[in-house]
């Protein structure tokens, strides 16, 4: 029977996608334990930072740094979007493009001219299908971001920004806050807002301290270092949340290719039995004519 | 007898995190060592070599790209863009470097810190890489 013959086809292709599916959900969850580990060293730093941030808080200084200061009148910023490079992530990507393009559009209302940059093939080619220009696009941006590599865009950040060019920076991305909550958000990262994650690591007995050169010069070093951290960790949640996204996206893959898996071997089971039923029909019809 | 230990930790990971018997930094000024006992300190680092020598008396060295050093109690915390240590540090591809800084042209004097900040940071690799 031809309905036959195309049961068993499809049933094979579901089971050879389901293959697919499950090594792919496999593949994202070992990545996954690597970004997340990455995450947590990379925290370690940003800790280390605020520590010394809320040492130099006790130590009477005023905090001013142009990297600190609101502009009093924002008329160019800069949205940096963070999407991935493949595709099969569920929801992922058009997340954080649906807060990114609505963002963009609330700053055009207000009048401000912004620029968009983004990293990652799925963002490009959504945005260039909306036929929105963009300034920068980045595709080197892999499941594991290298410092070097965002240091370079964090530096061209922070030289645009204390000369003027913008007056602040946004980024749209996916923000880990545990594997099992992610959620796209766009972040104000320029001007800083406060200094080492808002919460001020507190000691129980201050320490006086000798500051070399002097507690001065060493604010203007930490506030970009303090920058590059926090724009380093965007683009670290980003990674975690792809690989978890993709992880999802695959289990539910494999569970509906199983039920379809399912389904089918029971129809091909039925339509194979309502053969063999209507044969032996015939057999039987055929020995009663001869009688 | 008082202790000391170094944690050295970078943007990505934490490379070095063991109790030690005394460490050299350089700071942005020059050369800095630290004892156990050493005074609460927060200083701005430089381009060189970090020196560590361990109980056994055994020496480590990284090569460290900027920073600050942080002496709490019996903690020294390092913070750095980037460390790898003097061993993995070639020779050959150290020179590269210095001769690709070398060709680089700067017109203005943003670029000019630029290029000059990577001529120091490549003749401090070589000159390190030079010793082992």
């Amino acid at each position: 029977m031809a309905n036959r013959r195309l049961l068993v086809k499809r049933l094979k292709a579901v089971r050879n996608i389901r293959k697919i599916t499950r090594t792919m959900e496999l593949i994202a969850t070992s990545r996954f334990k690597k970004a997340m580990d990455r995450a947590a060293e990379a925290a370690e730093y940003t800790r280390k930072i605020s520590e010394i941030v809320g040492d130099l808080g006790r130590a009477n200084l005023k905090f001013s740094h142009p990297l600190l200061q609101k502009r009093a009148e924002e008329k160019k910023s800069v949205l940096l979007i963070l999407t991935s490079n493949r595709g099969l992530c569920g929801g992922y990507n058009a997340g954080v493009l649906r807060q990114a393009l609505a963002h963009f559009r609330g700053l055009k209302e207000k009048g401000i001219e912004c620029s968009l940059e983004v990293s990652g093939k799925r963002g490009i080619k959504f945005l260039n299908f909306q036929k929105v220009s963009l300034a920068h696009s980045y595709t080197h941006f892999e499941d594991q971001p290298k410092f070097s590599e965002v240091e370079v865009l964090a530096s061209r950040y922070v030289e645009d920004f204390v000369a003027g060019r913008i007056d602040r920076l946004d980024v749209a991305y996916t923000q880990f806050v545990s594997s099992s909550k992610q959620f796209a958000v766009v972040e104000s990262i320029l001007p800083i807002a406060s200094l080492g994650g808002g919460t001020a690591v507190k000691s129980e007995s201050s320490v006086d301290y000798e500051f070399l050169p002097s507690a001065e010069e060493i604010l203007a070093e930490i506030v970009p270092a303090a920058f590059r951290a926090k724009l380093f960790k965007c683009f670290l949640d980003a990674a975690v949340s792809e690989q978890i996204a993709r992880m999802v996206a695959m289990k539910g893959a494999t569970e509906n290719a199983d039920e379809m898996a399912g389904t089918l071997k029971q129809q091909y089971n039925r339509a194979r039995q309502a053969g063999i039923t209507s044969e032996l029909a015939e057999i039987i019809g055929g020995a009663a004519a001869l009688e | 007898m008082a202790e000391l230990s170094l944690v050295l930790v970078t943007p990505e990971r934490t490379l070095f995190d063991k109790s030690v018997a005394s460490i050299r930094v350089p700071l942005f000024d020059g050369s800095a060592g630290f004892y156990p006992g050493r005074a609460p300190l927060v200083g701005r680092l430089g381009i060189g070599e970090l020196r560590l020598v361990d109980a056994s008396g055994a020496t480590e060295s990284y090569f460290i790209d900027g920073g600050f050093v942080q002496v709490k109690g019996t903690v020294v915390s390092v913070l750095t863009n980037a460390a790898t240590a003097v061993s993995e540090i070639s020779r050959k591809s150290a020179a590269v470097k210095l001769e690709e800084a070398k060709a680089a042209k700067a017109k203005s004097d943003d670029e000019f810190a630029v290029v000059a900040r990577r001529l120091e940071k490549a003749r401090k690799m070589l000159s390190l890489a030079g010793k082992e």
